[in-house]
């Protein structure tokens, strides 16, 4: 009975779900920046859905990104560079 | 329609054109200069140039097409090739060279920054903004410049390879490898902080 239920799962399910994780992790950059296509998108919900590492992976990496595009400081631009620009253009020619 | 074949620009147009598709990336590529030296000076060095190429250059630009991907592949080459030579860091930047780099720890004593930290918002904003700067700072260039344009300027891997000059495969193990680093740098700093990740 234990050998036809093997045969019929051939992997653990705990395999499995790690082989999902695996992919799962793979994609997170994909997500995060919007660069995954629509079936990855599907793969990657569902799986989140189920696993709360992974969803909390992904908690965390979305969180990065937001520290950098919501945190970093932008340096202002000299007044004067836009001037020294033409400057240096006009003199070059 | 204006007649894009007739390549030959009056002066006049080829000025205006020139201010007014390439000049209003002036603020991100300045952004990304000074976060590529770390200098002001060096950054507005590199800035300059940059333009200086571009106007050179302009009539092979085609209107209409990214003029901020463009620029910013101008200004990454010009650091490369000539300007990294020149500045006063030493460039350790090659991101090969640093696979080991991270596993060393860190000689910073950890001054008890702890204890005496404000939690009113705007401190803590700006606390968090500088600590993710000494952070990103303190990746090799390479692994910067990935995540700059990437979550800051808001390029696809796309985009990103071709400012890059590298395959897109390459783009997304790069960023991944420099998310990698940052997140542990940041990590380090938020345990220091009393946090728990």
């Amino acid at each position: 009975m234990e050998s036809k239920f093997t045969e019929a799962y051939p992997k653990a399910p705990d395999e499995v779900k790690q082989a999902d994780c695996e992919k799962v992790s793979g994609m997170l950059d994909l997500i995060i920046d919007g660069e995954a296509s629509s079936e990855e998108k599907l793969y990657f919900n569902h799986h989140i859905e189920e696993c709360v590492s992974c969803f909390e992976n992904h908690q965390k990496q979305k969180l990065l990104k937001g520290l950098v595009a919501g945190h970093l400081k932008r340096v202002i631009v000299p007044k004067s560079l836009v001037q020294s620009i033409k400057a240096k253009i006009q003199e070059t020619l | 329609m204006s007649d894009q074949t007739g390549k030959q620009l009056s002066k006049e147009e080829k000025d205006a054109r020139f201010e007014a598709e390439l000049l209003p990336v002036l603020d991100p590529l300045y952004n990304f200069a000074y976060r590529l030296t770390l200098d002001e000076d060096d950054a507005n060095d590199l800035v300059q140039e940059t333009y200086l190429k571009a106007y050179r250059f302009f009539d092979y630009f085609e209107q209409g097409t990214n003029a901020k991907a463009w620029l910013f592949r101008i200004l990454k080459n010009s650091f490369i090739n000539e300007f990294r030579k020149k500045s006063k860091q030493p460039a350790k930047v090659d991101y090969s060279e640093v696979e080991g780099y991270y596993n060393t720890d860190d000689v910073e004593g950890e001054s008890g920054v702890a204890s005496t930290t404000d939690m009113r918002t705007e401190s803590v904003q700006d606390l968090i903004g500088d600590e993710v700067a000494s952070a990103l700072n303190t990746l090799p260039v390479d692994f910067r410049t990935v995540i700059i344009l990437c979550d800051l300027e808001g390029f696809t891997y796309e985009e990103m390879a071709k400012i890059l000059d590298i395959p897109i495969g390459t783009v997304r193990s790069r960023l991944h490898r420099a998310r990698n680093s940052l997140k542990e740098k940041l990590e380090k700093y938020a345990k220091s902080m009393g946090y728990n990740s």
